[in-house]
């Protein structure tokens, strides 16, 4: 059980590169750099604020071992002390807990935190068949496609239903990562299109369809996190966001007992029900202004707001239905495109909560939600379903 | 024709037999059939059968196809320049492909070499005249040789490149004791120079006729910076490493996963079960994660169960650990095995004639390999129960 921060943190700065399939104009370091320099601008501050660097990618991806040594010219890691972190899909939200325990522990007033991926090096499915232990599971996976979610839907709500409701969610997120500039892939699809897509868009597993499924991107995000007493002191130009509470949750490293005639409680809804529970929220729907969720296909996030929304039944789609997850909606969903769009995995579940910052003060730009932001939720997945969830807030007031 | 990214879709259909690698279409027998729609568009067939090619244009239908793809020539001549991420294309639906995807995606790319825009102005004259600045004397050391080339056609001629003593000269015509003398049409010579065909397939399809000193043909390559079209002066270098890694690695199993490996040599699933919640674990694992004990009771679970859900697969993805594509369609099914408590499945394959059948609620028995030596392939896959 988490008890009460010690002390109260806040992110000052965001800072992310643009995303694509290929950067091919530079290397891992400078794509680091650029993040970090962008961060460091936002913040106003230069390097000689900072006490810590925290770095996290998946090495298996790339291939790179330890890469926090060949990125140390672009990190400005030099000199400070400098933390690791990779757990997979869920790497940038664990820096970003981390970096919150870290800040509100005393242990650190200023904390440059970057999340990074450039996947286009290497073999994204090779990493993620190679985290499955070798003793059995790795010969039978085969990477993060499965076409499980698409058939419980399909049998709980009815074939039509079922997948015209994750075709709406996928074209209303590459509807929100064409407002997004940095966003990787912007397509856009228009509604229209949905019954051609249900039916052409290549098939990869089952009702699993390439167009509902994650890109592959490189990319680097960076937040800086600093103490309340520091955050007051270094925010002029644009207000701290405060990091409110968050909460991690593993299961057990198999995934076949998902599958039984028994299904056990998601990560998902055992966080969000722990972490609102503990923070007094009844409503998340109505408590929250904007979620940025890692939603790594249109199946799975649709299937998930239910979880994380603590919603029964068919709540979640009829939300959809009636546009309540639009940017001007009930509760806004990934406005800047989510992981169906831009997707560096060692910066996704970073680029959730860096997202929901930058609609709380304001910033987003062309994909900044029309209503006052003062409470945001984000989330991280990976691993055998793991979830990470964070909350973020305009006001110390709770 | 509608040009696009200043290539037609002529260019490339027609420079198909040129960049054709017979060393890449062994073993493949497939029809690729292009269906390109929208102003300047038309058909295309191209059979790859017993290492030939045949690159066809038809008005009709497209007939007996492996694979087809429906795009319009924008993005097919965007996508084969890289001027369109093809990926992407594909995703958001402007390119369509019907049938075996895995020909697209991991046969094509080896069949021919990539294709570049016609270099319209580039002629042989063009490529000899810069013989003498991309020479590299570095290169050179103790070399001395004559390479004549007998150009034909259009822009052809006769030139001798003359290496001596780590300088280059170039002469019009064929000096008369050229170490080696090269005969080619123009644009097969300026294709090789700018990298559009492949030297070695030219040289074996006759493209290209050597005389003398094979050796010294050879050699030459080395001795020039290659030919580039539009080089900006002081451009930054962008250079990309390819490397392949390969580890060799061994896991101890310890003995749960040694009684479970034991097991499946004599076709038995043995499945740990935990002395708290009474819950089995297949494959066993040594603790119950959520009662925190160990478990040191084994029970045998099977070898028949039913099926909860089904995952068809079309999507190849290679396989990490050899590199090998697996056949599609396959599936993974979920089983909860007889005796295993209800909410622990177990994953493997269906049998692929199973495939169209196989429903959640079926049940299933195992088909075992003939010889098994503890080892994830002791266990086929799994069929239907009739």
């Amino acid at each position: 059980m988490a008890k009460k921060k010690n002390r109260n943190v806040a992110i000052i700065g965001i800072g992310q590169t643009e995303y694509s399939s290929h950067k091919e104009h530079q290397n891992q370091a400078e794509m680091v750099n650029e993040a970090v320099r962008r961060a460091l601008d936002d913040a106003r501050i230069t390097m000689d604020d900072v006490d810590c660097v925290m770095h996290g990618n998946m090495e298996l991806f790339e291939m790179v071992y330890q890469p926090d040594l060949w990125h140390e010219i672009g990190s400005g890691a030099y000199g400070k002390e400098e933390i690791r972190i990779t757990t997979g899909g869920t790497t940038g939200a664990s820096l970003v807990c981390a970096a919150d325990n870290l800040v509100a522990s005393g242990m650190y007033d200023v904390i440059l935190a970057i999340g990074l991926e450039k996947l286009q090096e290497g073999h994204t499915t090779g990493g993620i068949t190679n985290m499955a232990d070798p003793l059995w599971f790795r010969h039978l996976q085969t990477g993060a496609l499965t076409g499980t979610t698409a058939q419980e839907m399909i049998e709980e709500f009815g074939e039509e239903r079922a997948k015209r409701a994750a075709m709406k969610y996928r074209i209303m997120m590459d509807k929100h990562a064409c407002l997004n500039p940095r966003a990787h892939r912007r397509f856009g699809l228009d509604y229209d299109q949905m019954d051609d897509l249900m039916n052409t868009s290549p098939k990869l597993v089952g009702e699993l369809r390439l167009i509902h499924m994650c890109s592959q991107s490189d990319g680097a995000c960076v937040l800086i996190f600093a103490s309340e007493e520091k955050a007051k002191k270094l925010c002029k130009h644009h207000p701290p966001v405060w990091i409110r509470d968050h909460i991690t949750v593993h299961r057990e490293e198999t995934l076949t007992n998902l599958f039984g005639f028994k299904k056990p409680e998601m990560t998902h809804r055992y966080a969000a029900r722990k972490l609102f529970e503990r923070n007094r929220i009844k409503d998340p729907v109505k408590y929250f202004d904007v979620f940025e969720m890692y939603d790594p296909s249109a199946w799975w996030g649709l299937d998930w707001l239910r979880e994380f929304l603590l919603l029964e039944g068919d709540e979640h789609l009829k939300m959809l239905e009636n546009d309540e997850f639009d940017m001007d909606g009930k509760l806004p969903v990934n406005p800047s495109g989510g992981v169906t769009a831009t997707n560096p995995i060692g910066a996704t579940a970073m680029l959730r909560p860096a997202e929901a910052a930058l609609q709380i003060r304001g910033d987003a730009g062309e994909h900044q939600v029309k209503r006052e932001v003062r409470h945001a939720l984000a989330s991280g997945f990976g691993g055998t379903f793991w979830t990470v969830l964070i909350m973020l807030e305009k006001d110390l007031n709770w | 024709m509608t040009e696009y990214y200043g290539s037609k879709l002529e260019d490339i259909f027609n420079t198909m037999e040129e960049r054709f690698r017979p060393e890449g279409a062994e073993g493949v027998d497939a029809v690729f059939c292009y269906d390109i729609t929208g102003e300047g568009g038309g058909k295309w067939q191209v059979t790859v059968r017993g290492g030939e090619l045949k690159v066809e244009k038809t008005e009709g239908d497209l007939e007996g196809c492996s694979v087809t793809i429906t795009t319009d020539p924008k993005t097919f001549i965007g996508v084969t320049l890289g001027k369109i991420d093809g990926g992407e294309a594909f995703s958001s639906g402007k390119i369509k492909v019907d049938g075996d995807i895995g020909l697209l995606t991991n046969v094509l790319p080896k069949l021919f070499t990539k294709y570049t825009p016609p270099a319209k102005d580039v002629t042989a004259k063009d490529i000899i005249d810069t013989v003498v600045e991309r020479f590299r004397p570095d290169k050179a050391e103790g070399v001395n040789i004559i390479i004549g080339y007998d150009i034909t056609g259009e822009g052809g001629g006769k030139w001798s490149i003359i290496v001596k003593d780590g300088t280059c000269t170039v002469k019009e015509g064929l000096e008369s004791d050229c170490t080696v003398t090269m005969q080619m049409d123009d644009k097969v010579f300026v294709g090789l120079n700018l990298g559009l065909i492949d030297g070695t397939a030219a040289f074996t399809s006759g493209k290209v006729k050597i005389e003398g000193d094979m050796g010294a043909a050879a050699l030459s390559a080395g001795l020039f910076e290659r030919y580039r079209v539009g080089v900006v002066e002081g451009a930054e270098e962008l250079v990309s490493l390819k490397c392949v890694p390969s580890i060799d690695q061994r896991f101890a199993t310890g003995p749960v996963m040694g009684k479970w490996f034991d097991g499946l040599k004599e076709k038995k699933f043995y499945a740990t079960k935990c002395p708290k919640c009474g819950r089995t674990q297949i494959p066993p694992r040594e603790i119950c994660a959520v009662c925190r004990v160990r478990c040191r009771d084994f029970v045998e679970l099977g070898p028949k169960g039913t099926v909860t859900l089904i995952d068809d697969v079309y999507y190849a993805s290679p396989d990490p650990l050899t590199g090998e594509v697996r056949e599609t369609p396959y599936a993974g099914v979920y089983i909860v095995l007889d005796g295993a408590s209800e909410e622990e499945a177990f994953a493997h394959e269906i049998k692929k004639e199973d495939i169209a059948r196989i429903k959640p609620g079926m049940r299933v028995r195992p088909v075992w390999a003939e010889k098994r030596i503890g080892s994830y392939k002791d266990l086929l896959y799994f069929e239907i129960d009739e």
